[in-house]
């Protein structure tokens, strides 16, 4: 039996989380630049918001469809508590506050109706959910200004300072760490073990005295707060609401992927299905067609040596614009990617380890 | 003595189907009490009834004397009342939430100036009044009417759920083993342990001193029942790459962390072999000695007769029979119902 060190300090998060806080600096050394604190992060918010899924879908087994919506109602929340328009013109910080409030309550609402729903037919009620709350930011335009959107909105601060695009890099950074260690310490403790129990055998968890009811709506309100809180950083970043139909089932799809790659019900694998997914659409891609649409790119020298016939330019035209473009080919990539996801790693990227409670030190000589 | 656990006249039907007719069980305080039957006899089900995963068609279970059954409180009157209101409030706000919003905000609201809240509150009334009936009073009955009933029924059809059950200290394992595969041995039984944690949400999140010394607390009680059940050596595996055998013995300590006064145990030895079969029968003495009154079904004759107190055989459903071993063993209708009788042969 090895003598296992008390309490080990593990070395690769928080070796992660120096190389993701260093980003900024690294990228600035670089010629040129990458510029890659706007994409990264978005990278972060849709972080905040796969891991509030995570807590609801990937522990508790509910799958959610909508969760979308909650990122409109934080998003919305926000908006109305800040923006000049209306009277209340909150600060970002008590902003925030009432957005993760809203959201909880959202999430009450949608969990207590839906508590003997299950499996398939809860992902309709939720996918449901998602249309409606969209249906309704559009056709509440007293309150929401419909498709124009709620702006301008008041940017991430801290100490009464707005961000630049640096600073809201380590800001979100700071909220997906925070988030990452509330998550984590839910889920190792009786909350998580409940959801998790819930997930692998409803019955039998009940019958050991877990009240899944109780268990299912704190699931619900925790994935739908981060979801507001990850909606209330989005716009405070644009600046704006957007339209309603910015946060449709595309969103809640592309929340829902990152969950399958990273591995569902892991916090790590989360946030490394985050890099991935959204890291391959707003980085990799957007690199991509700056580089094809560069006009010393391939396609153009190959066009001028053969002429510029009329069908050769649009045939150009459309191969650059369309086939050769990369961020056209998203959704494809996307596809492939959980094909092969599905193919060869089923369980995702990182999946959750099966060990979280090591027996109690000196208990094995006790005996 | 009053019985730790009665059936009266418990009848299970599954539509045309009579799983359990009129079946009556009175286990008393610290005994040990076999439950057998030819398969398919409704040993299984009778055990579905008394914890609450089905509701008997017809009579009643009793534990310590009392039935295990939410009774309509102060509480739940409280609860239904505050459901109901606040549902009336949100059915009047969605349907006048662009009334409200214009006289109360749009209409008073002047970029630069000072906004007169007393104003804007008073708004709402006057709004409301304008919208009619139909969208105020109306709207708030259904809301109000809705909910409440909503909630009553939701409330009848939770009166009597396992998880009420195994808090009043009736715990059971399954004859199909129900693990929780994913968890550890460890976890496995603190699941188990859930009612008896203090730290709620928010202690779980914030960890406080409390929360760790509770943890360390409940994680060493944990350990002390994996080696009660002799599975100390494995705690921090999965429990879904243990063998069948141990399995078991697993879903037991998980059932004795509930700390439960009556223990349900559903074909303990199924799949066991000889020897593990011999540990088992000392493993539920031990659980007797600590307290606790066992209830088993088995098939397993020597682990039954050699346990045993009381013994009830089932057959079709109905209750046969029921003795001490030595009563069951010469009893020809038991013997019939095992052996069969000439017409089936």
């Amino acid at each position: 039996m090895s003598a296992a060190a008390p309490r080990r300090i593990r070395l690769t998060p928080w070796a992660g989380l120096a190389a993701l806080a260093a980003v900024p600096f690294i990228d600035a050394l670089l010629p040129g630049g990458l510029r890659l604190e706007d994409p990264m992060s978005e990278v972060f918010i849709y972080a905040i918001l796969a891991l509030g899924l995570n807590v609801l879908t990937g522990f508790t087994g509910l799958l959610n469809l909508g969760v979308a919506a909650f990122a409109a109602i934080g998003a919305y929340a926000f908006a109305i508590a800040t923006c000049e328009i209306y009277p209340f013109q909150l600060g970002f910080w008590p902003a925030l506050g009432v957005t993760v409030a809203a959201g909880a309550i959202a999430g009450f609402a949608l969990g207590a109706p839906t508590l003997r729903v299950r499996g398939d037919y809860l992902a309709i009620v939720t996918l449901g959910f998602g249309e409606i709350v969209k249906d309704v930011l559009v056709n509440l335009d007293t309150i929401t200004k419909g498709t124009q959107g709620i702006n301008p909105l008041p940017p991430p601060s801290f100490l009464g300072t707005p961000l630049e695009a640096r600073g809201q890099y380590w800001l979100l950074l700071a909220f997906v760490t925070v988030t990452f260690v509330g998550v984590r310490a839910l889920e190792r403790s009786r909350v998580g073990r409940a959801w998790i129990s819930i997930r692998e055998d409803e019955l039998a968890s009940r019958a050991m005295g877990i009240r899944p009811d109780h268990a299912k709506m704190l699931a619900f309100a925790t994935c739908a707060a981060l979801a507001a809180l990850a909606g209330a950083l989005m716009v405070s970043r644009l600046s704006s609401s957007g339209e309603p139909g910015n946060y449709d089932f595309q969103v809640s799809i592309l929340a829902l992927c990152i969950i399958i790659v990273g591995g569902i019900g892991s916090v790590r694998g989360t946030l490394v299905g985050a890099i991935v997914m959204v890291g391959m659409n707003s980085i990799v891609l957007v690199k991509l067609s700056e580089l094809v649409g560069s006009p010393d790119a391939p396609g153009a020298a190959l066009d001028e040596a053969q002429g510029l016939a009329k069908v050769g330019v649009f045939l150009r035209t459309w191969a650059q614009n369309v086939l050769v473009n990369p961020t056209n080919w998203k959704f494809l990539l996307f596809g492939l990617a959980l094909v092969l996801m599905m193919v060869f790693r089923p369980q995702g990227i990182l999946p959750p380890r099966p060990l979280h409670e090591a027996p109690p030190e000196g208990g094995e000589e006790g005996a | 003595m009053t019985a730790i656990l009665e059936a009266r006249d418990v009848t299970m039907r599954f539509g045309g189907l009579v799983a359990n007719e009129r079946v009556s069980l009175s286990v008393r305080p610290g005994e040990i009490f076999a439950v057998i039957g030819p398969n398919g006899a409704g040993k299984t089900t009778l055990f579905n009834a008394i914890t609450g995963i089905y509701e008997p068609t017809e009579g009643e279970v009793l534990f310590e004397g009392r039935p295990i059954r939410r009774e309509w409180g102060m509480s739940d009157r409280v609860k239904g009342l505050a459901v109901g209101l606040v549902s009336a409030a949100v059915a009047v706000l969605a349907l006048n939430a662009s009334a409200l919003w214009q006289g109360a905000i749009v209409d008073r609201y002047v970029y630069g100036e000072a906004f007169p809240w007393g104003e804007a509150l008073d708004s709402v009334p006057r709004t409301l009044r304008e919208s009619g009936f139909w969208l105020t009073w109306f709207a708030a009955a259904v809301g109000f009417a809705v909910a409440r009933l909503g909630f009553g029924a939701i409330w009848k059809a939770q009166r009597r759920t396992p998880d009420l059950v195994a808090r009043a200290g009736v715990a059971r394992t399954f004859q199909n083993i129900r693990l929780f595969g994913e968890m550890n041995l460890v976890e496995n039984v603190l699941v188990g342990m859930d009612q008896h944690f203090r730290s709620g949400y928010w202690s779980c999140l914030l960890r406080p001193p409390g929360f760790w010394r509770e943890r360390e607390r409940m994680r060493r009680r944990a350990f002390d029942l994996l080696k009660f059940v002799d599975l100390a050596d494995n705690a921090a595996d999965a429990a879904r790459s243990l063998p069948y055998g141990h399995q078991r013995r697993l879903e037991i300590a998980r059932a004795l962390a509930t700390r439960p006064r009556l223990i349900l145990l559903d074909e303990p030895a199924a799949g066991m072999n000889p020897a593990e079969s011999a540990d088992l029968m000392k493993l539920i003495r031990r659980i007797r000695e600590s307290g606790v009154t066992v209830v088993l079904i088995e098939h397993d004759m020597k682990v039954v007769m050699g346990i045993s107190d009381r013994i009830a055989v089932l057959q079709y459903g109905r209750k046969i029979a029921e003795g001490t071993p030595d009563e069951i063993r010469n009893d020809p209708v038991c013997i019939a119902a095992y052996l069969g009788t000439e017409d089936l042969g």
